[in-house]
């Protein structure tokens, strides 16, 4: 049987953390090709709906980064969506979706190196807890 | 308890004012336990105003349902006040609106009642099923509720009748309240809403069957929305078209990502007045997921909602040292 490659969405923000996976892949660092980057300006942007559309949608986890805090480019968004994603991710659990599916990380512009590596402990988690069947959508489109 | 008289004496003397439109009240529905909103416009309207323990509806909604038709040439705005009869949830609600801006303070006149807790419709009509008559309800000293059906009369404990949310009640009191009918309660122990931490408890899958099982059942009604005071959007995110947040098919995907944002949307903000699990047709234990949400946001933000006007929105702020030990 062939091994099961997870399909991971990440958010990630436009000064830090997406400038971050740039710098993993021109200082060519290996890492697993599993995370799908959507660019946001920020990671205070990221309507937490954006984690459950994209579980229905046929993500099997979703990753957000953001800057570290005191970094972000608009000062407050990485703090605000700290707040969000805490309650979202603890609510997802609740009603019973595995807590290694939301995953949320602080990248900076020069940690390309911690980048590989966040993405690498994603991508191993999910394959171990398997595909995301749940709340998927029986007709994507 | 509420001296009838006194709170219709005061509904006269507020409606009377030159300042005031109308009030929201209770009046006596038509069959069984049911109750019914009343509007008060004149003095007359209000002889017919009640209180009982039946009065579990949470009147703050009709504060935002307040249609605003837009203005014919030359015609002024009215901008007379809206009195409603608040409970303590229903205080704390109108407190969330306020805060959110969502109401002025100056537009409403709210006369306050110390709640000693509510009857569970759902609980009474279960215990006396298919009442055609009107049948009334009162609180005795002892802690028990005298139920009169057909010349018969019923001494049930309080215990058995009451709403789950008023036996975690913190706040039966209202924080916000221009008359207040009586004496404010004590507060009594509280019982933890312990349904939660069962849950809690339990390994993923488990908790998953749980919901699924709930959430399969789930018509998308909506009824949990429109009565709840605080989902008072003027286009929710179930109703838009682009970006279509949650498809219309009802089916277990939806239906979680739904019930999903309702009780997202209501972090930080609901005020735990049990309207949307009364309200829901098949019985949906959504009380679980408000409190399970309620529970995080004091634990990890040391935030309580409705209590104080002038508070920032849970999400509205922050502080730098906010738990970040799910972050990688
Ligand atoms: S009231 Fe119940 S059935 Fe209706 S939409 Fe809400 S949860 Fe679903
Ligand atoms: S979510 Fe339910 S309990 Fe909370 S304020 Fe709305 S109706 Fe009341
Ligand atoms: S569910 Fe959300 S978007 Fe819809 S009315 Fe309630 S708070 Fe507003």
């Amino acid at each position: 049987m062939e091994e099961f490659e997870p399909n991971i969405i990440g958010f990630l923000c436009n000064w830090c953390s997406y400038a971050g996976a740039d710098l993993a892949g021109t200082s060519r660092i290996q890492y697993p090709p599993n995370v799908k980057i959507i660019k946001v300006m920020c990671s205070g942007r990221i309507n937490p709906m954006y984690v459950v559309n994209a579980l229905q949608q046929g993500a099997d986890g979703v990753l957000i980064g953001g800057c570290h805090p005191g970094d972000c480019h608009y000062s407050r968004g990485n703090y605000l969506a700290r707040r969000r994603i805490a309650v979202m991710k603890r609510l997802l659990e609740y009603i019973g979706i595995e807590p290694e599916r939301v995953r949320m990380t602080w990248v900076s512009a020069a940690e390309g190196r911690k980048f590989a590596e966040v993405v690498e402990e994603v991508t191993e988690d999910i394959k171990k807890i398997g595909p995301m069947k749940k709340i998927r959508r029986e007709n994507v489109w | 308890m509420v001296d009838l008289k006194n709170l219709i004496e005061i509904t006269k003397k507020i409606i009377s004012r030159e300042d005031v439109k109308y009030i929201v009240g209770y009046k006596k529905g038509t069959y069984g336990f049911q109750i019914m909103p009343a509007f008060a416009y004149t003095p007359e309207d209000a002889e017919e105003f009640i209180y009982s323990p039946l009065c579990s509806k949470n009147l703050a909604v009709y504060t935002i349902l307040e249609e605003k038709l837009p203005l014919k040439r030359g015609e002024e705005e009215d901008k007379r006040k809206i009195g409603v009869v608040v409970k303590g949830c229903d205080s704390r609600a109108v407190v969330q609106i306020i805060q959110e801006k969502g109401l002025k303070r100056e537009d409403l006149v709210l006369i306050g009642i110390p709640c000693r807790g509510v009857i569970e419709p759902k609980k009474i009509e279960k215990m006396f099923p298919n009442q055609t008559d009107l049948i009334e309800v009162i609180e005795n000293d002892n802690s028990e509720y005298i139920i009169n059906i057909g010349g018969k009369t019923h001494k049930v404990p309080k215990n058995e009748l009451l709403s789950d949310v008023c036996k975690s009640c913190e706040f039966p009191n209202p924080p916000l309240y221009d008359v207040l009918l009586g004496e404010e309660v004590e507060i009594t122990e509280t019982e933890e809403f312990s349904k939660i931490n069962e849950l809690d408890e339990k390994p993923t899958e488990d908790k998953w069957e749980y919901w699924k099982e709930h959430f399969e059942r789930c018509i998308r009604c909506y009824a949990c929305r429109e009565a709840c005071p605080l989902c008072y959007c003027k286009e929710c995110m179930a109703d838009t078209l682009n970006p279509q947040w949650i498809r219309r098919s009802v089916n277990l995907s939806e239906n979680t990502a739904w019930n999903i944002m309702r009780a997202y949307h209501l972090a930080g903000r609901c005020i735990s007045c049990g309207e949307c699990e009364r309200v829901c047709p098949v019985n949906i234990p959504l009380m679980e997921l408000n409190k399970k949400i309620e529970r995080d946001v004091k634990k990890m933000f040391d935030y309580t909602s409705g209590l104080d006007e002038e508070e920032k929105p849970l999400f509205g702020m922050f502080k730098p040292d906010d738990p970040e030990d799910f972050i990688l």
